[in-house]
C-alpha cells in the first residue's frame, strides 16, 4: 500500500513538472499575442522605423475633378477625396492617419516644398499622419490649420469640406516599422553563411574523412567542441578586437553589419561543423568502399558520393545556423551597434530583429507592444525553421533504407 | 593456364592481432576461385588484400607479397587507383549509390575522366546486358537505383564493376543478403562471367562453392588449410580439418 502511494506521488510530480514547463511556454506566447498581435500587419513589415516628415504643395498643373465614392474605414471628405481616421501609433502618439486617397484628389498630386527637394513628387500616402494643412477659404485667403485645430479626424473632414482649395500639407509617414531590421537580419544571415558554410563543411570533411587519430587532431576537435560553449558576448568582444581591423581593410570606419556578419560566421562554425559531421557519419561506409573499389580517388569519392548523400544534414545545419543568427543579440551589441537603421548597407550600422527589441526596450519609453510584435515574428520564424528541420531529418533517416 | 595473383608469405595484422598467417597461394586466370571457412577465419580480410581495400582500415599492416603481372601490388610504386580499376570488387550487401541506375554504372568510367555521352551509353548498356539486368530496367535507366530489389541491386553492383572492364572481380559473399532466386541468378552470372574475367569469391555457403568454383581454398583461423580443385576438396580432402568442416562437424 505504501509503495503504491509513493509511486503515485512520484508520478504526480512528473506531471506537475511537465505541466509547469508547458504553462510557461504558453504564458509567454499568450503575452506576446495579447500585446503584439494587433501591430502585426504589412505596414509593420514594410515601413521605416523613424517617421519621415514631408512638406508638400499641390502641383501648379493640378485640375480639380469629381471624386469617387469611398466606404471604408475613417471619415471621408468627398470634396477632396481623402479619408482619415484617428489612430494611436506604436510610440503612443495620437495621430490622424490617412486611410484612403482618391486618384483625383489634390493630395495625390503634390510636390515637395522642402529645400533641396523642390519639384520632386511627394504626395500624401495611405498610412501617413497629417500634421497641418494650408487651405484657401471662400474669400481666397490662405488659412492655416494646425494639428491642434484639426482636433480629430471627424473635425478635420468638416473643416476641409468648408475649404475652397488646398494649398499645401505637412505630414509624417507612420514609422514604427521594422523593415530596416528585417533587411539587416537578412544581410547578417547571408554574410555569416557565405563565410561559415564553406569553411565549416571543409573542416568537417577533414575531421571525418581525412584526419587520423593523432594528438593534434584530437586537440582540434576538442577546440571546436569548446567553441560551442563560449558565451556569445565573448564572441562579440572578440569581433570588435580581432575582426574590426579586418573590416577596416574593406573600408569600414565604425562597427558595421559586415563586422556583425563576420562575428556570427565564427559563432556558426561549430554548429555547421558538427551537423555536417553528423551527416557524414550517417553516410554508410559501404558507399565509400564501393566508390573506392571502382577506382575513384578519395576526393572523387567525397565530392561525388559522400557529400551528395550528406546534403540533407548539411541543410539542417544551415537552418540551425539561420535560427541562431535570427536569435543572436549579445554578440551583435558591440559589432553591428544598437542603432536602428531604416536603410542598412553592409558597411553601415543596423540592428537585427532581436537586437531591435533590445534597442526599443532600453530607451526611456520602453515600447512593449512593438517588442512583443517583433518577438512574435521571431517566434514564428523559429517555429517554421524547426518544422523544416524536422521534415529534413525524417527524409534523411529514410534515404538510406 | 596463366597465374593471375601469386601470393607469397602474406601476413596481416590488425594492430597487435594477427589476422592472416603466412599465406601462399596462386590464383589462376579465367577461373572461379572460392574461399570457404567459418566466420572470422580471415577469408574476407584476405580477399580485400587483393585490391588493397584493407588500406582503408586504420592499424592494418600487411607483410609479404601479392604479385600481379610481375609486380608486387604492395610495393610503393603501385598506383592504388589504377590497381582498383583492374581489380574490381562486389560487396556483401548491395551498395548502389543513391543516384540513377545510369549514373551508378557510368560512375567508374566518369571518375576516369570519360565524358563522351555515346561511349558512356554504350558502356552502360553492354554492362547491364552482361548481368542480364538490361531487360528489367531498360525503361527506367534514369530512375533511382534505390528502387531496385536486393537481387537487382547486387547485379547492378556487378554491372558497375564490369563497366570498368577489370581483369579480376572480387566477390565478398555476394549472395549472403539475397533470396534463393536472386542467388541462383548471381551464380549463373558468375559462371557466365568466368569466360572473360578472373573471379575470386568468398562464400559462406559450401554448396555454392561446389556449384560454381573451379578451385577452393579452405581458411581456418587466418591460415589456408588446404587449396585444391573444387571437386577434390569436396570429395577427398587431404586434411582432416577440411573434411570436418565440409561434412558439417563444425563451422
Amino acid at each position: 500500500m505504501r509503495r503504491e502511494v509513493k509511486d503515485k506521488i512520484l508520478q504526480a510530480l512528473t506531471y506537475i513538472a511537465s505541466a509547469l514547463s508547458v504553462f510557461v511556454l504558453g504564458a509567454i506566447i499568450v503575452y506576446l499575442v495579447i500585446n503584439g498581435l494587433s501591430l502585426i500587419n504589412t505596414h509593420l513589415l514594410t515601413s521605416n522605423y523613424y517617421p519621415q516628415t514631408a512638406n508638400s504643395g499641390v502641383k501648379a498643373d493640378y485640375v480639380y475633378s469629381e471624386m469617387g465614392d469611398y466606404s471604408g474605414n475613417g471619415h471621408y471628405s468627398k470634396k477632396w477625396g481623402i479619408a482619415v481616421e484617428d489612430i494611436v501609433t506604436s510610440h503612443n502618439d495620437e495621430e490622424i492617419s490617412v486611410t484612403y486617397i482618391d486618384p483625383n484628389s489634390p493630395f495625390a498630386h503634390m510636390e515637395s516644398l522642402v529645400a533641396g527637394q523642390e519639384g520632386q513628387d511627394s504626395s500624401l500616402e495611405v498610412g501617413s499622419n497629417i500634421q497641418n494643412i494650408y487651405y484657401t477659404d471662400e474669400n481666397g485667403e490662405t488659412v492655416f490649420l494646425s494639428k491642434v485645430q484639426m482636433g480629430d479626424a471627424e473635425n478635420l473632414v468638416a473643416r476641409l469640406d468648408e475649404a475652397e482649395g488646398i494649398v499645401s500639407c505637412n505630414f509624417e509617414s507612420l514609422g514604427g516599422g521594422i523593415r530596416g531590421s528585417i533587411v539587416t537580419t537578412l544581410y547578417l544571415i547571408v554574410i555569416s553563411l557565405i563565410i561559415s558554410l564553406p569553411i565549416g563543411i571543409a573542416s568537417a570533411i577533414y575531421l571525418h574523412e581525412y584526419a587520423n587519430k593523432s594528438k593534434i587532431n584530437r586537440l582540434i576537435r576538442q577546440g571546436i567542441d569548446t567553441l560551442t560553449g563560449v558565451p556569445s558576448i565573448v564572441y562579440g568582444l572578440m569581433g570588435v578586437a580581432v575582426l574590426f581591423p579586418v573590416t577596416q581593410l574593406f573600408g569600414a570606419t565604425s562597427t558595421s553589419i559586415l563586422l556583425g556578419g563576420l562575428t556570427l560566421a565564427i559563432i556558426l562554425l561549430p554548429t555547421i561543423i558538427s551537423s555536417t559531421e553528423e551527416a557524414l557519419i550517417v553516410v554508410p561506409q559501404s558507399l565509400r568502399d564501393g566508390s573506392l573499389s571502382l577506382g575513384a580517388t578519395k576526393s572523387q569519392t567525397i565530392f561525388k558520393v559522400v557529400l551528395p548523400c550528406a546534403v540533407n544534414g548539411i541543410l539542417t545545419g544551415v537552418l540551425l545556423g539561420i535560427g541562431r543568427v535570427i536569435g543572436e543579440s549579445a554578440a551583435l551589441v558591440y559589432t553591428t551597434s544598437t542603432v536602428i537603421s531604416d536603410f542598412p548597407t553592409i558597411m553601415s550600422q543596423g540592428t537585427s530583429l532581436s537586437l531591435m527589441i533590445w534597442s526599443i526596450m532600453s530607451g526611456e519609453q520602453p515600447n512593449y507592444e512593438l517588442a512583443s510584435a517583433i518577438s512574435l515574428i521571431i517566434l514564428i520564424i523559429v517555429f517554421v525553421i524547426n518544422f523544416v528541420v524536422k521534415i529534413i531529418g525524417k527524409r534523411l533517416a529514410r534515404s538510406f533504407m | 593456364m596463366k597465374t593471375c595473383f601469386s601470393i607469397k608469405n602474406l601476413n596481416l595484422y590488425y594492430g597487435e592481432k594477427q589476422a592472416l598467417k603466412n599465406i601462399n597461394m596462386e590464383i589462376l586466370e579465367n577461373n572461379v576461385t572460392a574461399f570457404i571457412g567459418p566466420s572470422g577465419c580471415g577469408k574476407s580480410t584476405f580477399i580485400r588484400c587483393l585490391n588493397r581495400m584493407n588500406d582503408l582500415i586504420e592499424d592494418c599492416k600487411v607483410e609479404g607479397e601479392v604479385i600481379k603481372d610481375g609486380q608486387n601490388i604492395y610495393s610503393s610504386k603501385q598506383d592504388i587507383v589504377d590497381l582498383r580499376t583492374r581489380v574490381g570488387m562486389v560487396f556483401q550487401k548491395p551498395n548502389p549509390f543513391p543516384m540513377s541506375i545510369y549514373d551508378n554504372i557510368a560512375y567508374g568510367p566518369r571518375c576516369q575522366g570519360l565524358k563522351d555521352r555515346k561511349k558512356l551509353d554504350e558502356i552502360v548498356i553492354t554492362s547491364l546486358k552482361q548481368v542480364a539486368l538490361y531487360d528489367e530496367v531498360a525503361d527506367r535507366l534514369h530512375e533511382s537505383a534505390m528502387g531496385l530489389s536486393g537481387g537487382q541491386q547486387q547485379r547492378l553492383c556487378i554491372a558497375r564493376c564490369i563497366a570498368m572492364s577489370p581483369e579480376v572481380i572480387l566477390m565478398d559473399e555476394p549472395t549472403s543478403a539475397l533470396d534463393p532466386i536472386s542467388t541462383s541468378k548471381i551464380e549463373d552470372l558468375v559462371l557466365e562471367l568466368k569466360k572473360d574475367y578472373t573471379i575470386v569469391i568468398v562464400t559462406h555457403n559450401m554448396q555454392q562453392a561446389a556449384r560454381i568454383s573451379d578451385y577452393t581454398a579452405f581458411f581456418l583461423l587466418g591460415e589456408v588449410i588446404e587449396m585444391d580443385k573444387t571437386d577434390k576438396i569436396f570429395s577427398t580432402p587431404s586434411d582432416k580439418r577440411t573434411e570436418n568442416y565440409i561434412t558439417g562437424r563444425f563451422g
